[in-house]
């Protein structure tokens, strides 16, 4: 579904990002790990087309989208939540996905309706709904707690029905329990709509729990690929960690 | 456009030399003026639509102690001074409220300031023009001719002035601790206050320094011409287009911009003497459109 | 009244309508020439102010060249009425007068826009700003076209049309309300739209509508060019009402006027620059009755209100008695 091919970026002098190589399969769950600093959400910001790429090319599901404007890249079907909440803070939970839903229709330029009272309401409890949002359906986003300002976050790429979800460390900020709690949301939400996801994790335990394929990146590198008991005992992994895993 | 008054001013060498000094006197003040703004912008990150305003009170307080002393430079010295203590307290009350807030409230509140001192000037001194603060003795003396050209000394001297002022500006930016520290604090002042540095105090400093640049360049305006309300206005603007050509917070950037727009006012008013202002409008869009950052800017 | 809860066009139309009716039983009430004077000014700078708004207050984008588009609008009127067109289209002269002011308004502001709407920030402020200047010399220079600094000198006929005469105080008050009115309803109804919602969104968050396939940069031109639109039919107004352009109307201190009137009025709600045009032009009535230290007194109130309230007046009192 997603194929990124011999990806490489650099900054300057740097290299962050070193002939990645990635075939995600349709409906599948995957995770993408890595100490910090390894590249993990440069590589997310080169796939969608927040940043261009120097060398290689991304498919998804055979469309070349390498170097694509952004706007174009989420249209063919690539979503993407953030690292650092990014909603917006003065519109109501059911509001923002609206207008997602909204965008993804090209009804953003309609003049002549009226927003509040437009058509798509049932559409947007459904994905509120799917997110787990329902509670807070009319609440402020900057009013909304973390973990439901990051639900919102993944709500809106769902809103676009997109093929290939990205998440880029979901759980991030969140203790154990409620970590627990996103990470069974998202495979709820995985089984319901059946769509490939990537996500980029730091707590292994949840890696080995859901990922069906693991990628570890290191320096800009793939170091290792493959189902959690394979990574689990693979040398270079468990050396890159140095007994990293457990936050 | 007077393009054939222009070439003839070009080619004779007494309009092309007392309007090249009329064009560096100008860019020299301005540059004073100016470089105040720029340097509280990239210092502070606030732009101080009040700088005018300080100009105005640098007039008005160089006129108030010459009207007391008669003396030339005591005036004009004293009346830096007492905007660049104004502008302490400026910040200290009001400015400070306003670091991290966005633009729309920095330009209302300094804005709202300029509106009332320019109301506060005329309540103190009258709504007349005050008369300027004349020539000091020492340059009561015949123009010098240079190639036909007239020249008169004084306006050399506020030539020099001002390049020694620019100079020492940039000699304490550039090499002294207090420069440095000042540009630390303009690159991450959190890490600065980090290391122990009461980075209020540096920012106090700096303020009270644009605005004795102001002030100054208000005082020597001073005794070129007449001392009235609302005078910073059109200073304001220019260092405005100062500021934008030459690059946001870079003083060499302001040099070179007031440089530019002395001589495009000066020739200008030859070449085009309706619209000598759009000349300068006109280049602020180019190098908006253009070079965002300025001359000397970075890119962000 | 349920119905009104409604919000839609028609409930806002009624309103609308009510208004304009109450406000022509008031003229006949109340027939103080200066209160009249007061109520036309309000809405005409109103709507200056509003068209402002979408930009400030929805768009978060803080434009500082609106009175260009403000002044555009007052001198296409002026010079067309002027002109010897006048005689060609005799009754329609003014309507067709006013059409031309929004189109010459809005075609600047697709060019300024287009221009402009690239940069950020700061950078995008001041660039409007030195358009209008810009725009300000090109006025002063055209001498012999604008009467430079003088402004349009000789005034220009106001034929009257489909029966309303411009010169009789009345039918120029309800005319200009009327206009206004159906102004302020269209406005609402973009505002409320979609379209307006994706305002909102980009002032949140101008990185975001990208990652959701959404293109940011024509909805803001069009939003641009809306606001110029309407800030030039305002100016338009403006001038039937001075029978005359002055190049002050281009002048950058213009454009802070509408800035104070949605600072005192609130740009968080849709009818708060309209309350700060009220408050501003009542403040300039008292004040300049009492005293000649108008700047001292409006510097005052401005500071209490950034300082102080923080927020305009009709945000502050929608929040306070309609918190939910």
């Amino acid at each position: 579904m997603l194929k990124i091919d011999k990806v490489s970026k650099s900054f300057g002098g740097i290299i962050a990002t070193n002939n990645v190589s990635i075939e995600l399969k349709p409906n599948s769950i995957n995770a993408l790990i890595g100490p910090n600093g390894a590249g993990k959400t440069t590589l997310f910001n080169l796939i969608t087309g927040k940043i261009n790429i120097d060398k290689g090319q991304v498919f998804i599901k055979n469309n070349n989208i390498t170097n694509l404007k952004e706007t174009e890249i989420t249209r063919l079907g690539v979503a993407r939540a953030f690292q650092i909440t990014n909603i917006f803070p003065s519109l109501t939970v059911k509001e923002s996905i609206k207008l997602a839903l909204l965008a993804k229709q090209h009804g953003l330029n309609n003049m002549w309706d009226r927003f509040i009272t437009h058509s798509i309401n049932e559409e947007t409890e459904n994905i509120a709904k799917l997110a787990g949002l329902t509670k807070v359906y009319n609440t402020i986003s900057s009013e909304l707690s973390h973990g439901d300002q990051k639900l919102l976050d993944v709500a809106l790429a769902l809103a676009l029905k997109p093929r290939v979800l990205l998440l880029d460390e979901p759980t991030a900020g969140m203790g154990p329990e409620e970590r627990w709690k996103m990470i069974k949301k998202i495979q709820d939400l995985w089984e319901k709509t059946k769509m490939t996801i990537l996500f980029i994790e730091h707590d292994m335990d949840i890696v080995f729990d859901i990922a069906q394929k693991i990628y570890v990146l290191q320096q800009g590198a793939i170091i290792a690929e493959g189902n959690p008991s394979e990574i689990k005992n693979n040398q270079k992994v468990i050396k890159a960690y140095l007994g990293g895993g457990k936050k | 456009m007077e393009f054939f008054a222009l070439l003839d001013c070009i080619i004779s060498p007494a309009c092309l030399i007392s309007q090249t000094a009329g064009g560096l006197k100008i860019a020299m003040l301005l540059f004073l003026v100016a470089s105040g703004l720029t340097l509280v912008f990239g210092v502070l990150g606030v732009i101080n639509f009040a700088h005018g305003a300080l100009y105005m009170l640098g007039a008005y307080f160089s006129w108030q102690v010459m009207s007391i002393t008669g003396h030339f430079g005591l005036s004009v010295i004293l009346g830096a001074l007492g905007v660049g203590l104004f502008g302490l307290l400026f910040e200290r009350i009001l400015i400070s409220r306003i670091y991290n807030s966005d633009l729309l409230v920095q330009i209302l509140l300094c804005y709202s300031v300029v509106l009332i001192l320019d109301d506060l000037v005329m309540i103190i001194w009258g709504d007349e023009f005050l008369s300027s603060l004349g020539l000091p003795e020492i340059f009561q003396v015949p123009p010098l001719f240079i190639f036909d050209a007239i020249i008169p000394p004084f306006h050399i001297a506020i030539i020099t002035i001002s390049f020694i002022v620019a100079t020492f500006l940039w000699f304490i930016m550039a090499k002294t601790k207090f420069g440095r520290l000042v540009r630390a604090a303009a690159i991450n002042p959190k890490m600065l206050e980090a290391l122990g540095v009461n980075t209020n105090i540096i920012k106090a400093a700096v303020f009270m320094l644009g605005s004795f640049l102001a002030g100054l360049g208000g005082a020597l305006a001073a005794s070129l011409g007449s001392v009235v309300s609302g005078m910073g206005n059109s200073i304001l603007i220019e260092s405005f287009i100062v500021t934008v050509i030459g690059g946001m917070g870079s003083i060499s950037g302001a040099f070179l911009a007031s440089l530019i727009i002395g001589m495009a006012r000066s020739f200008g008013a030859i070449a085009m003497p309706l619209f000598t202002d759009g000349l300068m409008f006109l280049i602020m869009v180019l190098v908006l459109v253009l070079r965002p950052q300025g001359l000397m800017g970075n890119k962000k | 009244m349920p119905f009104l809860k409604k919000d839609n066009f028609q409930r806002d139309a009624l309103i609308g309508v009510f208004v304009w009716f109450f406000l022509i039983i008031f003229y006949h009430i109340f027939p103080y020439p200066g209160i009249h004077d007061i109520i036309q000014k309000v809405f005409i700078l109103g709507l200056f102010a509003m068209s402002l708004n979408i930009l400030i207050g929805y768009l978060g984008l803080i434009a500082f060249g609106h009175a260009a588009f403000f002044a555009t609008g007052a001198y296409t009127l002026g010079l067309f009425l002027q002109s010897n067109l006048v005689t060609n289209f005799g009754g329609f002269s003014i309507p067709i007068a006013m059409v031309l002011a929004v189109i010459v308004s809005s075609a600047l502001a697709t060019f300024i826009g287009i221009i402009c709407i690239r940069l950020k920030d700061i950078y995008f402020s001041f660039l409007t700003l030195a358009f209008q200047m810009l725009i300000y010399s090109i006025i002063l220079a055209l001498v012999d076209i604008t009467g430079g600094d003088q402004g349009l000198m000789g005034g220009f006929p106001k034929p009257p049309f489909l029966g309303i005469d411009l010169g009789n105080p009345f039918d120029f008050y309800a005319f200009t309300i009327f206009i206004s009115l159906i102004t302020i309803i269209m406005l609402r109804q973009l505002i409320e739209s979609p379209f307006g919602y994706g305002l909102r969104m980009i002032r949140d968050n101008s990185e975001r509508p990208a990652s959701l396939g959404f293109n940011n940069q024509r909805h803001k031109l069009i939003a641009f060019i809306i606001a110029g639109s309407i800030a030039g039919l305002a100016g338009s107004l403006q001038a039937l009402l001075d029978v005359g352009a002055y190049p002050e109307w281009a002048f950058w201190a213009k454009s802070a006027e509408p800035l104070f009137m949605i600072l005192l009025g609130g740009m968080h709600s849709f009818l708060g620059p309209l309350m700060g045009a009220l408050i501003f032009e009542v403040l300039n009535d008292f004040v300049t009755a009492n005293t000649r230290y108008y700047g001292l007194v409006l510097g005052l109130v401005i500071l209490s209100f950034v300082l102080g309230l923080r927020k305009g007046l009709l945000d502050w009192l929608l929040i306070k008695f309609y918190r939910k």
